[in-house]
């Protein structure tokens, strides 16, 4: 005969490879929201997208509320 | 930990907490967005520099309806990348944090990094509605507003590290070391360079809106990944022994 016995074990190691998943996405979207002039899409754009501004005009009024430097 | 079910919590709860913030943003802050590039539409005119006719009126409503639906989809990006650095921060943090419900701690958390890197930083370099910006100084005006926020944010880092050697009934010492510290750095900080040339009144309100709704960003990221740790609790598992 065997008992099954349950209990809740507590690991408090937070795991690495989630704290740089966290503080890549952390960086790449302050970035984005709060500095990109262009350059995320001018990886694939080319030096089009410093002139069309695409993330700039989308973010831009988040850029302003949210306290960022603006215009 | 569940390295998965922690990384899924947390990026949905500054999802969530962001999609909010943009919300109130549309509402309570656009206004006042409005009104400024009101004002700078006035002085392109006045200046020659646009001429006051239905294609200008076209092709602004139609990049401005485009700033506006951005707000949602910015706040949810921005609110994700937040909630992404505080996710990390609370579950370094939150054993040693008050309270012995999840909410409780993460708010208490959310208050303090709210009032450390954002409040403070606001208070020196408050933001601005659009026409006050000089395009001349916004590369300095950036790394002077990141650099305060990155040193008051490792500043209260510091303090806190600091405050796990104390005794209890010291640790009141460690918050005013961080008020003093963070006082000097205010103090000596130069000023933004752009002077403010839009109705005071107008800035003054997209201000105020400003802070009530990045301050709802916080207290919703706070429920919002508090609630979630607590009901799906990533730092324990269940085993089963057999005896
Ligand atoms: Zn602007």
């Amino acid at each position: 005969m065997s008992n099954f016995e349950e209990i809740i074990v507590s690991k408090q190691a937070v795991p690495t490879f989630a704290v740089v998943i966290l503080a890549l996405i952390f960086g790449f979207g302050l970035f984005l929201v709060g500095y990109d002039q262009g350059h995320l899409f001018s990886i694939i754009q080319g030096a089009e997208a410093f002139d069309d501004l695409f993330i700039h005009e989308l973010t831009h009024d988040m850029r302003h509320a949210a306290g960022f430097p603006c215009h | 930990m569940k390295t998965a079910r922690f990384i899924a919590l947390v990026l949905l709860a500054g999802c969530f907490a962001g999609i909010i913030h943009g919300t109130a943003n549309l509402v309570i802050v656009e206004p006042y967005l409005d009104e400024a590039i009101g004002i700078e539409n006035q002085n392109l005119f006045s200046s020659g520099e646009k001429q006051d006719t239905p294609e200008f009126w076209v092709e602004y409503s139609s990049y401005r309806d485009w700033q506006k639906g951005g707000q949602v989809l910015a706040g949810a990006i921005l609110g994700t990348s937040v909630g992404a650095l505080f996710g990390i921060i609370f579950a370094f943090s939150r054993r040693s944090l008050p309270g012995n419900h999840n909410v409780k701690k993460a708010l208490i958390l959310a208050g303090i990094m709210w009032l450390t890197i954002y409040f403070i930083p606001f208070l020196k370099y408050p933001a601005n509605p659009p026409t006050v910006g000089d395009p001349e100084t916004v590369v300095l005006r950036s790394i002077l507003y990141l650099s305060f926020i990155a040193i008051s944010g490792f500043g209260a880092l510091g303090f806190y590290k600091l405050s796990n050697r104390l005794d209890k009934g010291k640790k009141i010492a460690v918050i005013l070391g961080y008020a003093v510290f963070i006082s000097i750095i205010f103090v000596a900080m130069p000023q933004n360079p752009d002077e403010v040339t839009a109705p005071m009144d107008l800035v003054i309100g997209f201000r105020a809106m400003s802070v009530i709704a990045v301050s709802i960003y916080w207290i919703a990221l706070g429920i919002i990944l508090g609630a979630f740790w607590q009901k799906l609790q990533p730092d324990k598992s269940l085993q089963t022994y057999t005896s």
